[in-house]
This record gives structure tokens, C-alpha cells and sequence, in this order.
């Protein structure tokens, strides 16, 4: 591994002007990602290819999202001693996602570690993996990088050489894990996460689309409710766009801030905001039907929900409706959320009957419906066109889960520790056609409002009183764990750890429906990584 | 083992296991994303998915699993990655409210 390059200390300090001349046909964007590499990087990792195609030992074998390469360079600081500014470090995650970043389709499964949605049991990794990688962190971390198997086994050398006993642990000292996961793993990992995809090569040669504009957004805060809006981006100097939003929560109180956003790799939408005083961050894809991901506290970023945009074209568009269900044989008032609307070309099919227009504007229509169909989505036309957003009509909710289904809350608050609180809620369900819930037909209705309530997990959960000590969980679907340190009224001093079943009930009309969660009370994460 | 059920989709598996030894031999223990599943100690959870077998408080030995750097992505290890933490606390079970976390920029 030839990380020392003498030849480009030398030409740095000697004939910097010969340098950039020869590089002058280049884009601007590739020039200036080409010097950054070489003045924060380049004295450890040896350039080499072309002035059009440079190569630096290293870093040229891999791809992977803004974050892993935040990641990359953070260590680079703290383990190799790197210093580099601040605009540098901004400007060089964005070159290097741009040029070596994953294609929308690579991320896709993966997306929930970027948005820091990580309450949840990872379904998407192998076996074999899980055993030699993801048993200290997650697997996304890795699957969301390519690299060459020589890249792998250089990863498996690194935490051989960083992490010793990794070769101690359970998983690992019954087995050659050294051997296997440079030898076996590496190559399964060359397979599935291969540095040369067709997705990539086909992402490269796609034109990227314009994110100025005006934007129609409905997201969730939690604590705060549903909300939507219009945000304004506009490009800045900087490359970045500059973001005003307003809006509503759906309790009437109004919402405002402004922020900035950077659109990596041409799809990576990350923003950060300040919305009426509270730091805010959103991880959004922008595809063909907008941006959608999750906007969470910048501090907490565990307390979050889902957010949805559409930009405005100049034709009329529906991004959501406002609830998005009504009981069969029931009347509601519902708001139709999007661009360019016009009341008069606004339906729902034979099964919906608009009955009164209560308000209109281009953004917003809010309409008094009346649900006479039989249980089923009912998609929003406007004139001809049938729009995504639609309105589901059902005879009764069958079934609610809860999400976070599998959470991890931590104790803090005594010292340095913050705590770790988990935002639930509720999604609601009608039985669908075969009439049994929590089959494959079960018609999805939305979020619903909910009560809600921690019990102990099991008996060994309610012997140690752990709903008792534990912590608390709010109006809102909100668990606000139990502080850090030992506790002297709990067994052996223990901490306020527990186990825990949260339960939602939800009332629909004269039924009661509940649902619940596993929640994990536990001890501080000391190390918070950018991607768990 | 009934506790087993709640934080761990593989349960059914591990509760075969006869006693704490035979449990690496089954499968690894998925948890949620941000835990570490390496159980022999664990840090938020034992072997079992339960609590009973942790190091509890956290307080008492935690220098003991650190330094060692059992749980590398949840404690910093203090062997090669983070040798000053911890410093100035001696005793962690009395000195905890000291105890920092090792924050990354997400800038
Ligand atoms: C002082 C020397 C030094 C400098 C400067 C340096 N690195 Fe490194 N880099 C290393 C060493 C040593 C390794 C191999 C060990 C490791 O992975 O940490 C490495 C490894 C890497 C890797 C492979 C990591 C992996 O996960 O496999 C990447 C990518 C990388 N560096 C990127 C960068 C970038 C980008 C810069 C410039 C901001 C940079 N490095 C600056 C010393 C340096
Ligand atoms: C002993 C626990 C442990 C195991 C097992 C483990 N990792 Fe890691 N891994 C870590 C820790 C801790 C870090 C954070 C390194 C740092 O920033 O100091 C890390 C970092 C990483 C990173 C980010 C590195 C970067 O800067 O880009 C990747 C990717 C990764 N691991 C992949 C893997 C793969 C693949 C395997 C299996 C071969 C694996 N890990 C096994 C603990 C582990």
C-alpha cells in the first residue's frame, strides 16, 4: 500500500503553476476536487492515472454516501491526524460523493441508516455478514460503500489492527475470524457491494434535475403534529441553496424558519434548518415524484418523522390529503394539499361525493366528503388526472401497529449523557378484502391518533419494576427514558434499564383497537458515529 | 425462557441453547441497529435478550470492558482508539455524571 508520495509533496511545493495550467481543460468542479484531494490528502496517498482521470492510492477504490465519506475524513482527523478547514471538509465530501457516490438504487435499501431512523431490527444483510460484520454496528454501514475486494480486505486490516479483540469475541474465537473475514468475507462483500455497478455507470450518465424552486411539503414533528408547507430554494454562491419554509401544524399553529441544502450525487438531499428556533436536519431522495425522507431534530436525532415534497412545475399536482381516511357511511372534512389547485376539476371517483367546498386556494382546498363506496382507495382526480395521494374508505380498523416496532431508549440526564428518547406512532389498517387482519391485504389508512401506555415486558420485567423505573411515555407518543447512574433502590444498584411493551389504543367510533412495541431501556451509546 | 421474545427476532434459536456457552455457537443476535450484539458481556443486552446477565449498573466494571475494547462502537476503547477517556474518573461508579460521549461532526 503505497500511502507516502514523495513525487507529490515535491510538485506541490515546487511547480504549483506548471500544475494547474496542465489541468485547465478540466471542469471546474473536477479541477477544484482534484487540488483538494491533493493538498488534504495527497502527502500519505499517492497519486497516480491521469490529469483527467487522477487516481490517489485509497480512496480512488471506493464509493459511498456523503456520510460515509464525512466519516472517512472525520477519521482521517482523529487517527492519522489530518488538518484540514472546515469549507475544505464541506467541499471535499460533496466532490468526492458526487464523483464517487452510490446510485439512487444502491441506497434504497439502505436509506433508514442515512435518515438516522435506526430504531428497527436490520432485515437486509446476510447471514454471514451479520456474523463477521454487523454484530458491533450496523449492516448498512457497510452496505452503503463499494469498493474493490482488495478495499474490503484493507477495511478487515484495519479493524484487525484498530480493534485486536475483535478476534475474542463470541462469533469470533470459535472460528478464524482474521482469516475468514479477509479471505471469505471480503469476497462476498467484492460481490454484493462491487466498486463497478451498471446502476452506478447508468446514474453517472443521467442528466440531474433542478432543485430551485418552489416546493409543497407535508411532514411530521413529534410533539408538534402533522404539518405542511411551502419551502423556497434558491441556489446560493456556495453551491448550496439557500431554504425558507412556512406552514402549519394541523392544530392551526403556524410554523417558519430558514436553512440550507446541499443535494449530493445529484438525488442526496440534506438540509439544515432552523424551524421556529429548533435546529433541525433533513436526509431526503429526490426522485421522479419529488423528495421524501425524514426531517429530525439536529440534537436528537432520534425524535423525527417521515416529510414529503413536491416541486411546483406549473401544473396542478396533489402532494396529500389531510386525513388521509374516512369511515364508510360517514362524513369528514378533509384538505387536499398540493400546487395550482382549482376546486372545480377536483373529484374522488363515484365512491367519495364531494359535498361542500369549505375553503380554496391554489395550495390548499378543504372539502366536506361524504364516504358512500364500498372500502377501498379512492385516488384524488384532478380533471383527467388521476393523482398518487388518495383517500382510503374503510368499514372498521382491524389492526394498528405501532412504529418504532423494536426501539432502543437511553438512560442520561445525571451527567455529560443526554438522554435518548424514541417518538412513536400509529399506523391504522382495515381488515381488507379476506376480512383477517395482518395478512398482505390489509388496506393501509394512515397515521392515527392514539393513547398511549408502557407495561413490563415480561414477568422478569415486571419483578424488577422496570415500567416503574424505566422511564415514561407522554400524550404524544413520546418515551422519555428514566435518568443515568446507579440506582440505590433497584437490585444490585442497577441502572433505570428495562424492558418494556409499549401499547397504543386507538378508538374508532365504539371500537378499541391495540397495538404495541418491544422497547429497550438501556444503558448510554457513548460513541455516536455520523451512521450508526 | 420467556424474556427472550421482545428485542430479539432470533430468539427462538438462542432459547434452544442449553447453557451461556453453547449460545455463539447458534447465530448472532440481532438487535436493534445502534446495539452491539456481542453478548459475552453484553452491553445492552445479555445473551438470553435479557438484562439479568449484564454488568449492572454499567458503572462498576466499566473500565474492565473498555480498556479491552470489548464494545468498540458503544464504549470508546481506550486500548487504541481513545486513550484519554476516562481520564479523570477514576472510579466511574462514583465519577459517572463525568463521562462524556465521543461526538462526531455531522456537519
Ligand atoms: C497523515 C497521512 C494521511 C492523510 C493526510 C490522509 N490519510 Fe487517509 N489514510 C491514511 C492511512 C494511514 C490509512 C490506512 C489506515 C486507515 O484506514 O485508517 C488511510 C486510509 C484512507 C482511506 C481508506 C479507509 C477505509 O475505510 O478503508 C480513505 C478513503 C482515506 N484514507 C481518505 C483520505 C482523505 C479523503 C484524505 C484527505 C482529506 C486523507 N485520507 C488524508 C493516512 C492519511
Ligand atoms: C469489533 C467490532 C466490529 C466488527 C466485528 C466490525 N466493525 Fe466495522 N467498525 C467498528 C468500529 C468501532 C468502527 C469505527 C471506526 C472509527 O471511526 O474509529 C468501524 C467502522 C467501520 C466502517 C467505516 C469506516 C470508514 O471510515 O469508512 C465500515 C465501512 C466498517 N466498519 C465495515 C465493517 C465490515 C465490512 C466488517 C466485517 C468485515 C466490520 N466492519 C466488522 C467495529 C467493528
Amino acid at each position: 500500500m503505497a500511502l507516502i508520495n514523495n513525487k507529490t509533496k515535491k510538485a506541490l511545493s515546487g511547480s504549483g503553476v506548471l500544475l494547474l495550467a496542465g489541468l485547465a481543460s478540466l471542469p471546474l468542479a473536477a479541477q477544484e476536487g482534484h487540488q483538494l484531494l491533493r493538498n488534504n490528502c495527497g502527502v500519505c496517498h499517492a497519486e497516480s492515472g491521469s490529469a483527467d482521470n487522477p487516481v490517489f492510492s485509497r480512496i480512488s477504490e471506493q464509493r459511498k454516501s456523503p456520510e460515509g465519506w464525512l466519516m472517512t475524513i472525520n477519521r482521517m482527523v482523529h487517527l492519522r491526524d489530518v488538518e484540514i478547514s472546515a469549507d475544505d471538509k464541506r467541499n471535499l465530501v460533496r466532490y468526492l460523493a458526487d464523483t464517487q457516490g452510490l446510485a439512487p438504487d444502491e441506497a434504497a435499501p439502505f436509506r433508514y441508516l442515512l435518515e438516522q431512523d435506526t430504531n428497527l431490527i436490520e432485515t437486509g444483510v446476510d447471514a454471514e455478514l451479520v456474523e463477521t460484520c454487523a454484530r458491533c454496528h450496523s449492516g448498512a454501514r457497510f452496505a452503503l460503500q463499494r469498493r474493490t475486494e482488495q478495499e474490503w480486505q484493507y477495511l478487515v486490516d484495519f479493524h484487525m489492527g484498530q480493534f485486536p479483540t475483535t478476534e475474542l469475541h463470541a462469533l469470533s474465537r470459535d472460528r478464524a475470524w482474521y482469516e475468514i473475514a479477509r479471505n471469505q468475507t471480503a469476497s462476498t462483500l467484492a460481490l454484493q457491494y462491487a466498486l463497478d455497478t451498471p446502476e452506478w455507470s447508468q446514474w453517472q450518465s443521467e442528466p440531474k434535475a433542478d432543485v430551485t424552486g418552489r416546493w409543497r411539503v407535508v411532514g411530521f414533528v413529534p410533539g408538534k403534529g402533522e404539518f405542511d408547507a411551502v419551502m423556497l430554494a434558491e441556489r446560493a454562491d456556495d453551491g448550496r441553496y439557500d431554504l425558507s419554509i412556512t406552514g402549519r401544524y394541523a392544530d392551526g399553529s403556524e410554523l417558519s424558519g430558514d436553512g440550507k441544502a446541499t443535494l449530493y450525487t445529484g438525488y442526496e438531499w440534506r438540509a439544515s434548518l432552523t424551524l421556529d428556533g429548533v435546529r433541525m436536519r433533513q436526509v431526503m431522495a429526490l426522485d421522479e415524484q419529488g423528495l421524501s425522507g425524514r426531517m429530525f431534530l439536529a440534537a436528537e436525532r432520534e425524535i423525527g418523522g417521515s416529510i414529503q415534497a413536491i416541486q411546483d412545475q406549473g401544473e396542478a399536482a396533489v402532494l396529500a390529503l389531510l386525513p388521509s381516511f374516512v369511515r364508510k357511511g360517514e362524513h369528514a372534512e378533509v384538505e387536499v394539499i398540493g400546487h395550482n389547485l382549482q376546486a372545480d376539476s377536483l373529484s374522488l371517483g363515484a365512491g367519495v361525493v364531494i359535498e361542500q367546498i369549505l375553503s380554496q386556494g391554489p395550495d390548499s382546498i378543504r372539502v366536506r366528503v361524504s364516504a358512500t363506496g364500498d372500502e377501498g382507495i379512492y385516488p384524488v382526480q384532478l380533471g383527467d388526472v388521476a393523482q398518487s395521494a388518495g383517500l382510503a374508505v374503510y368499514e372498521q380498523v382491524a389492526r394498528v401497529d405501532v412504529l418504532p416496532q423494536d426501539a432502543v431508549a437511553r438512560i442520561g440526564g445525571g451527567g455529560m449523557m443526554a438522554k435518548v428518547r424514541t417518538a412513536y406512532r400509529v399506523v391504522g389498517y382495515s381488515a381488507g378484502p379476506d376480512g383477517i387482519p395482518g395478512t398482505e391485504d390489509d388496506l393501509r389508512l394512515g397515521y392515527m391518533p392514539a393513547s398511549w401506555q408502557i407495561l413490563p415486558a415480561d414477568e422478569e420485567a415486571e419483578h424488577d419494576q422496570d415500567h416503574i423505573y424505566a422511564g415514561e411515555i407522554d400524550a404524544n407518543g413520546i418515551f422519555t427514558p428514566g435518568i443515568d447512574g446507579p440506582n440505590p433502590e433497584r437490585r444490585m444498584s442497577a441502572n433505570n434499564v428495562g424492558r418494556l411493551t409499549v401499547v397504543a389504543t386507538v378508538t374508532d367510533g365504539e371500537e378499541v383497537v391495540e397495538g404495541s412495541g418491544n422497547l429497550l431501556v438501556s444503558v448510554p451509546d457513548f460513541v455516536r458515529r455520523v451512521l450508526d | 425462557m420467556k424474556h427472550l421474545k421482545s428485542m430479539n427476532k432470533k430468539a427462538h434459536l438462542i432459547n434452544q441453547a442449553i447453557n451461556p456457552e453453547q449460545v455463539e455457537e447458534v447465530v448472532a443476535m440481532q438487535t436493534v441497529v445502534g446495539c452491539t450484539a456481542t453478548t459475552d458481556p453484553g452491553w445492552e443486552l445479555d445473551p438470553f435478550g435479557g438484562l439479568g446477565s449484564l454488568c449492572q449498573p454499567m458503572e462498576s466494571d466499566l473500565y474492565g470492558c473498555a480498556d479491552a475494547c470489548w464494545w468498540p462502537a458503544q464504549v470508546p476503547d481506550t486500548m487504541s482508539t481513545y486513550p484519554d477517556w476516562g481520564n479523570g474518573v477514576a472510579k466511574a461508579d462514583e465519577d459517572w455524571r463525568k463521562l462524556d460521549g465521543i461526538f462526531e461532526d455531522g456537519e
